[in-house]
């Protein structure tokens, strides 16, 4: 393979490819669905996550939370009354701080920090409010406590936000319409125009045609993937890592764009196949939209590898050990699908 | 002088279907070779091969000294290829399309106007090629062929279905190379243009080569030679007569008709190569 071969198709795919319909659908779709569903169901026009705060005593935590500008904070006089504005979705955090709770925390007393949560509020500003209430404890403390947020959920505790519940899908449509439809329409259009023969005679190899495809698929799934969870503001406390698992997600969308690029003989063929093939992709994402559904059912298929560290990354604030096991499985899945996406490709020059 | 390419016993089948069955021949270096056949006969299948998109099931073919099966890679920057039918970027311009393969070929200071006029198609260098005729799309092919000035270059078809404006610039083109010094193996059902422009023609039929020679030498060894002479009858009608020539008989015969008939015309008369060709396979290269 060689590089500057690959870079040369690969501008050619980022020049000529926004003329294509795939790659203006690809781009605009996930936008789409994802300022849409903001925009009706979750935060788009919502305001910074809103922390309650019952203080029996004199904490400096209350001050330094209100310094911060990423949340908003109320103080409550009663525990009643706090526990009321998170029963009503006032606030989506309530946590009661003890008399002397400085004190305890500077002697290391505070294991935990018992904190109310509402049932509808979205898991990212649980996220948010959490990881902010134990770093201003950390801060008080002068220490590097470990510290645990224990919860309660108020109010509809069952109900899930269905901006919580739609991200998965809207994360893996914006991953894998653009990181599979692209590479396998422009695999296909080469082949039906015969321009890949064209290619293929002069000191390009195949290799370095189908990477630039590639990398223009993973490039774009990447982008759509990291732009969905910015309009959706659910990034997580990890970005490394999140950005990390979705590149490998990304080129697992690929793989299979390559996949289907190889085997469909034309457009028509390739959309017929992503229709029945498409529940394959996207069922994981059912899982988390229908939270009754049992967990299993989503580790049946391999999207489940990618969307399952997502969710745990930027939803719940997890980090590495939480996510570790889906991680591996998910890279164990791409090298695999490699493995058969070049031997396809050895094979492919027979059919040129 | 040295042979730019040599086919050994060269082998392809599709499924049960042998394309190519064992054929072998040599090109000399500056030389051009027409590459005649039928539809399905193979041709394409042999620069397939040559070209390096098909890999042999058997038999080996050597370019520039080097194996193309083991070598593809470093054999592709010295050769240039036209295909049959159209496979350029539509969406791209003519000088765009040029562009992208200066690129992958590296070449250094290329000018692509000067490649566009020199195919004729000066003025439309910036149209997409999605907007050419056929002749122009013809002509940018043979355009991207020649970018890394090729010491072989395929021609597979160049003037199928073209004009006789777009087929003649095609031409010159071919003589021009040829007069650089590069080898051009010509692919074309076109016995007139095979006998125009070819140093040697082959027959292909079936897969096999059945000849392959000077067209001159071909004509030699299965022409007939003959002279066709009009006349008025007796009632004033045009008749042919038909004398063959290199025979015994023949000055006794032309002396013959030119002393008792009116004649009206005399003209020679000369094997084509598809005469020649439909002699040795007994079908047509239509």
């Amino acid at each position: 393979m060689n590089l500057r071969n690959t870079g040369v198709l690969l501008g050619k795919e980022f020049i000529y490819g926004p003329k294509n319909f795939i790659f203006i659908m690809a781009v605009a779709i996930p936008i789409v669905l994802s300022l849409v569903v903001t925009a009706v169901f979750g935060s788009l026009f919502a305001e910074t996550p809103r922390l309650g705060i019952y203080d029996a005593g004199d904490s400096a935590l209350v001050e330094r939370a209100g310094q911060v500008e990423a949340i908003s904070v109320s103080k409550f006089a009663l525990e009643t009354e706090l526990t009321a504005a998170v029963e009503s979705g006032a606030i989506d955090m309530g946590i009661i701080l003890p008399a002397g709770f400085d004190e305890a925390l500077q002697a290391g007393q505070v294991t935990g920090i018992d904190a109310y949560i509402w049932g509808e509020s979205l898991a990212k500003d649980r996220t948010v409010l959490g990881v902010t209430v134990a770093s201003l404890a950390r801060e008080i403390s002068g220490s590097t406590i470990d510290l645990t947020i224990e919860t309660v959920s108020l109010g509809d505790g069952k109900s899930v936000p269905w901006e919580d519940r739609l991200l998965p899908l809207i994360v893996l449509m914006g991953m894998f319409f653009g990181g599979t439809m692209l590479p396998a329409t422009s695999i296909i259009n080469e082949k039906q125009k015969k321009t890949i023969n064209a290619l293929t005679v002069t000191p390009a190899t195949l290799g370095d045609i189908f990477m630039s495809k590639a990398l223009m698929g993973v490039i774009i799934s990447l982008a759509m993937g990291i732009l969905v969870l910015v309009i959706n503001r659910a990034f997580g406390a990890h970005p490394g890592l999140l950005v990390g698992v979705m590149a490998l997600g990304s080129i697992m969308a690929v793989e299979f764009g390559l996949i289907l690029g190889i085997f469909a003989r034309d457009i028509t063929t390739l959309f017929a196949t992503i229709k029945t093939l498409g529940i394959l992709l996207y069922a994981p994402a059912f899982v988390y939209m229908f939270p009754q559904l049992p967990e299993w059912v989503g580790r049946v298929f391999p999207t489940f590898y990618i969307i399952q560290p997502v969710v745990a990354i930027s939803q719940r604030g997890e980090g590495w050990t939480g996510v570790a096991t889906e991680v591996y499985i998910l890279a164990g899945l791409v090298i695999l699908i490699a493995v058969i996406v070049a031997s396809r490709i050895r094979s492919i020059r027979e059919k040129l | 002088m040295e042979h730019a390419i040599i086919a050994e016993e060269l082998v392809y089948s599709y499924g049960k279907q042998k394309a190519v069955d064992g054929i072998s021949f040599q090109i000399s270096q500056g030389e051009i070779l027409g590459f005649l056949g039928p539809n399905g006969a193979g041709k394409s299948t042999t620069v397939n091969m040559l070209t390096g998109l098909l890999k042999p099931q058997g038999g080996r073919a050597v370019l520039l000294g080097r194996d193309i099966s083991k070598d593809v890679d470093s054999i592709q920057k010295y050769i240039g290829v036209c295909f049959e039918g159209a496979n350029l970027y539509e969406q791209m311009t003519g000088e765009e399309n040029l562009k992208l393969f200066a690129r992958l070929f590296d070449v250094k200071n290329f000018d692509v106007k000067a490649l566009i006029a020199r195919v004729g198609l000066e003025g439309r260098g910036k149209d997409r090629a999605g907007s050419y005729s056929k002749g122009m799309k013809q002509r940018l092919m043979v355009a991207r062929s020649l970018i890394n000035r090729p010491e072989i270059l395929f021609l597979d078809e160049p003037t199928d279905g073209l004009d006789p404006a777009s087929a003649e610039s095609i031409r010159r083109v071919i003589q021009e190379e040829r007069d650089r010094g590069a080898t051009v193996f010509l692919t074309t059902h076109d016995m007139m243009e095979a006998d125009k422009l070819s140093d040697r023609v082959a027959f292909i039929n079936q897969g096999k080569i059945v000849a392959l020679d000077t067209s001159h030498n071909l004509k030699q060894q299965y022409g007939k030679r003959a002279l066709n002479i009009e006349v008025l009858d007796a009632e004033g009608k045009l008749q042919t007569r038909e004398i063959i020539l290199d025979t015994p008989d023949t000055p006794s015969q032309v002396r013959e008709i030119m002393a008792s008939e009116k004649v009206v015309t005399i003209h020679s008369e000369e094997a084509t190569l598809e005469d020649i060709f439909i002699r040795i396979t007994g079908r047509g290269l239509s």
